[in-house]
């Protein structure tokens, strides 16, 4: 029974996590799809939902306004820095524009170490987000619990969002075919201004989860999860939805399988291991688990 | 070795080749000779904070022209360089390390490692070797990636390394400062490692290998139908450049004395591409410039975050002031002049027309005499459900123009794609001189003899024309002067006069003649021209017909032709196939098809065609 309960623990904690990094390449493939830009500066979209919550706590915002604000906070941000900093570049290329938002990654992270601190600032938690219920036998971790909620929930907006409305569609059709799309009538820079606040959303979203699992927020926290979602994109297949989610969830099943079987003495490589396990699947697949073989017309 | 290819080290060996990169020699010169003079001048005349900066530039400028030889040549941004450069830093200090010293930081060495003992140079050289071996092995995945997929992996393997330097305790004392390395860096060596990288890096990009990567860089798909093999070629500027890298490792690591694995992850590589985007990631001569101008701008950034001026001025003392500095000064540059500061330019690109192009008569590029014929057998190509082909066959024999012709959307081009390769067909065969090709990669096809032009021109753009047709005779690996070669196939199209224009340049109709010369430069059996005369008026169109008559009867090449240009399907071809919605509804002489009903109705609809009615009468003869 003790090995079952360890078992179910262990496969929450692979959808959690895996749930995490679904959330941050999916919002990285709904930009790709539609920009062919990977986003480098997504991670500090995380990051400044994290400083939202640290703030909003510290000044005495209501609680439950606290979510809703981090989130439109997320949305915000990576609206402005479509406006502001990739808007100039229409039309430029692929490596163009990764090379853009490194910059602007590279810029926010000395900021937030400027104008916040270097150190990470602690993010009280309830004690109810903390604790853990039965199931049956079994003890499940709340924050768990919720983190896989939200990826299911936001999976599933999102798709009502892409295959029911206007601009939905409209997205999808630009991820097709940007010049027909724009010949239909449809505003290209308020496409590319929503599939931008959605990646936003989608980041804020894990920007949540993820500090309600640390407890505190730090400059350069955004890095290390987008990183793995960069894998997990590209796992999938880059720019193809779909692929990003299972992406997201087979490097976290990945992680906590490797968690749970390698020894003490090579969990300091558990990273190391899982990455280049992604690395010699793209031997074998270099399009990806679902991307499309190249069907360029030349 | 098999890996270069017996037939690379041949062509390395080649008087010829090494000709063709003399301009390149002496642009490394030209870059050489100032950086030699910062060394000296800082050696001999500078305090130590200044020779500081002055040493710390040198070995920035071996990591940054190392990073620019596989990102600016193959196009795909790598973040993962300073992996090489970690690897480089631990090994050649417990290379150098006398025994006692590791017994004490580092006793769990192995015992081989524990008691290697040499100097620096000797270290360095083993670096060489052992990263050269370790980037093999991770490039083999990383050189299948394209665009940002593959720039991502090399972010990934920054982030392995990283994480395996930190956990190697046992190598490298973990996340601690690694200390007691002996400063053994010294003016001079630091110099010729610093003059070879720019050499080498120079040299590479002349070099048959750089200009095929260059070519890919500009248009994977051209660059694969001329034969050259991208992950090949992607897999040894990975190879030299990590090389590089660990030499870069080396010498920052005993320079410094004491690092940590930190030294070598996101801060410094933000800054090594900023000097290498700042600069221009295209060029060696950018690499330089732009190590030299950020290597300013760091120590100017970092005298202010020092001094009193901010507080005194009532602003708050910043830190990170350099990454800010980097940062925006690598939006400015992305904002007006993507390429950089030098964007593709070199040093050299002033004074190459000293060197004369002299080409060597070469008459003929007819490949040897074979039997055989490129036979299409029940080619089928599906997309997602749409048959884009279905159970094509058809036969082209060398010597003979064999005209495709088919409405809009027939499959014409798929056509084409499937036997060259640029997309598998999803089954049937395809056999050149009774090899069968079918999924076999692109490059490979071309290479047994099969050229090919695009319906919407393909050039490499940002490449001379005679470096365009360079790649392809380099990339078909016949050996021979490259350059000679490459002329001749430009005076055969009466092009020659334009072979130090950038392609993208060119007129329309040069553009045309210039990508059929490049098709013909791989001495190919067989050459598909995928709309020769689109866009062209009816004298140009004249001259083609001409020009691919005497293409074919001087070397007997099979010519297949895609074309809307009926008088010119008409007279040049020997046989016509025509297409019709993926299906072959007509094949035989110009005249039987001409007159076959089944393609009057695919032309022009059902009902002109049987029955005429008067109102279609009319609409044929506007047709």
């Amino acid at each position: 029974m003790a090995e079952m309960e360890i078992l179910i623990q262990q496969c929450v904690n692979a959808l959690s996590l895996g749930g995490t990094y679904a959330l941050l390449a999916l919002g990285l493939a709904v930009v790709f799809s539609v920009l062919g830009m990977i986003n480098f500066a997504h991670g500090e979209i995380l990051t400044i939902a994290g400083y939202t919550v640290f703030f909003a706590i510290v000044g005495n915002v209501p609680p439950i306004l606290i979510v809703p604000l981090a989130l439109l906070v997320a949305m915000a941000t990576a609206a402005l820095m479509e406006r502001i900093a990739f808007r100039p570049l229409r039309g430029a290329n692929g490596t163009t524009l990764l090379i853009t938002s490194f910059a602007v990654s590279g810029i926010l992270q000395m900021l937030f170490q400027n104008l916040i601190s270097t150190r990470p600032r602690p993010v009280p938690i309830s004690a109810s987000l903390t604790g853990a219920f039965n199931v049956g036998p079994f003890h499940i971790g709340v924050i768990q619990s919720l983190s896989i909620f939200a990826t299911f929930a936001m999976v599933g907006l999102l798709t009502l969002f892409l295959k029911r409305t206007m601009l939905g569609i409209a997205i999808r059709a630009a991820a097709v075919d940007f010049p027909t799309t724009r010949l239909m009538g449809l505003r290209a820079n308020r496409v590319i201004l929503a599939a931008f606040a959605i990646s936003g959303l989608l980041a804020g979203v894990s920007g949540l989860l993820w500090i309600a699992q640390r407890g505190s927020v730090d400059p350069l926290m955004g890095f290390l999860p987008v990183l793995k979602a960069f894998i997990a994109a590209i796992l999938g297949g880059i720019g193809n939805l779909t692929g990003a989610v299972i992406g997201g969830f087979f490097l976290g099943a990945i992680e906590i399988g490797l968690q749970a079987v390698l020894p003490e003495s090579v969990q300091p490589f558990r990273d190391a291991i899982a990455l280049s396990l992604v690395v010699l699947v793209l031997l074998y697949r270099p399009q990806g688990l679902f991307g499309a073989a190249h069907s360029v017309r030349p | 070795m098999t890996w270069i290819g017996r037939r690379a080290i041949t062509r390395m060996l080649d008087l010829a080749a090494l000709n063709r990169t003399r301009p390149a020699f002496a642009g490394a010169l030209v870059l050489i000779v100032p950086v030699a003079l910062v060394a000296v001048v800082a050696g001999n005349f500078l305090g130590s904070a200044e020779q500081r900066i002055a040493i710390i530039f040198l070995i920035n400028l071996i990591a940054v022209v190392a990073n620019g030889l596989y990102s600016g040549n193959s196009g795909i941004m790598s973040f993962g360089h300073l992996g090489f450069m970690g690897v480089g830093a631990y090994l050649s200090a417990i290379l150098t390390m006398t025994p006692e010293k590791k017994a004490m930081t580092l006793p769990n060495l192995p015992e081989f490692l524990a008691q290697a003992h040499m100097g620096l140079n000797e270290a360095c050289l083993v670096t060489i070797v052992v990263i050269g071996l370790f980037a093999f092995i991770v490039g083999t995945p990383i050189s299948r990636l394209t665009g940002s997929a593959a720039s991502i992996a090399t972010l990934a393997f920054l982030v392995i390394v990283h994480s395996i330097l930190n956990g190697a305790t046992d190598f490298t004392r973990g996340s601690q400062t690694f200390f007691g390395v002996d400063r053994l860096v010294t003016l001079p060596s630091l110099l010729f490692w610093v003059a070879l990288s720019i050499l080498a890096a120079r040299v590479f990009r002349d070099m048959p290998a750089g200009l095929e990567i260059r070519a890919a860089r500009e248009d994977e798909l051209a660059a694969q139908a001329m034969g050259v093999n991208i992950a090949r070629r992607r897999l040894i500027a990975w190879v030299i450049s990590a090389m590089m890298m660990g030499v870069a490792g080396a010498m920052i690591g005993h320079f410094l004395g004491a690092f940590s694995p930190k030294k070598f992850f996101f801060v410094d590589t933000f800054a090594i591409l900023a000097m290498l985007i700042i600069g221009g990631i295209g060029s060696v001569t950018g690499a330089v410039v732009g190590t030299a101008v950020v290597t300013v701008v760091m120590e100017l950034a970092r005298r202010l975050e020092e001094s009193p001026i901010l507080p005194s001025l009532g602003l708050p003392q910043v830190f990170g002031l350099t990454q800010l500095a980097l940062g925006l000064g690598i939006l400015f540059v992305m904002y007006k002049r993507p390429g950089g500061m030098l964007g593709l330019a070199e040093v050299d690109d002033w004074f190459k027309h000293r060197f004369s192009v002299a080409a060597a008569k070469i008459t003929s590029f007819a490949a040897e005499k074979r039997d055989g014929a490129l036979v299409v057998a029940n080619v089928a190509k599906n997309f997602s459900g749409l048959k884009a082909l279905d159970n094509v066959s058809l036969e082209l024999r060398p010597g003979e123009i064999v005209g495709l012709i088919g409405p809009n959307g027939s499959g014409k081009t798929t056509m084409l794609n499937a036997i060259s390769g640029a997309v598998p067909p999803s089954s049937g065969s395809v056999t050149l001189d009774g090899v069968a090709v079918a999924g076999k990669p692109a490059f490979r096809i071309a290479r047994l003899g099969l050229g090919r032009s695009f319906q919407n021109i393909r050039l490499f753009k940002e490449m001379t024309v005679l470096e365009n047709i360079e790649v392809a005779v380099s990339a078909s690996g016949r050996g021979g002067d490259i350059r000679a070669e490459a002329m001749a196939a430009l005076e055969e199209l009466s092009v020659a006069h334009l072979a130090e224009r950038r392609a993208g340049a060119l007129a329309y109709g040069e553009q045309r003649r210039v990508e059929i010369a490049r098709a013909l430069a791989l001495k190919p059996r067989y050459l598909m021209l995928d709309e020769p005369a689109a866009g062209m008026n009816s004298a140009e169109t004249r001259a083609l017909m001409t020009l691919l008559r005497e293409i074919r009867d001087k070397y007997g090449l099979g010519l297949l032709l895609v074309e809307h240009h009926l008088e010119l399907v008409m007279s040049l071809c020997d046989r016509v196939v025509v297409l019709n919605k993926g299906q072959m509804i007509a094949t035989g002489t110009p005249a039987e098809v001409q007159n076959d009903p089944i393609v009057i109705e695919a032309y022009i609809g059902r009902a002109h065609s049987a029955h005429s009615s008067p109102s279609a009468a009319t609409e044929r003869s506007l047709s």
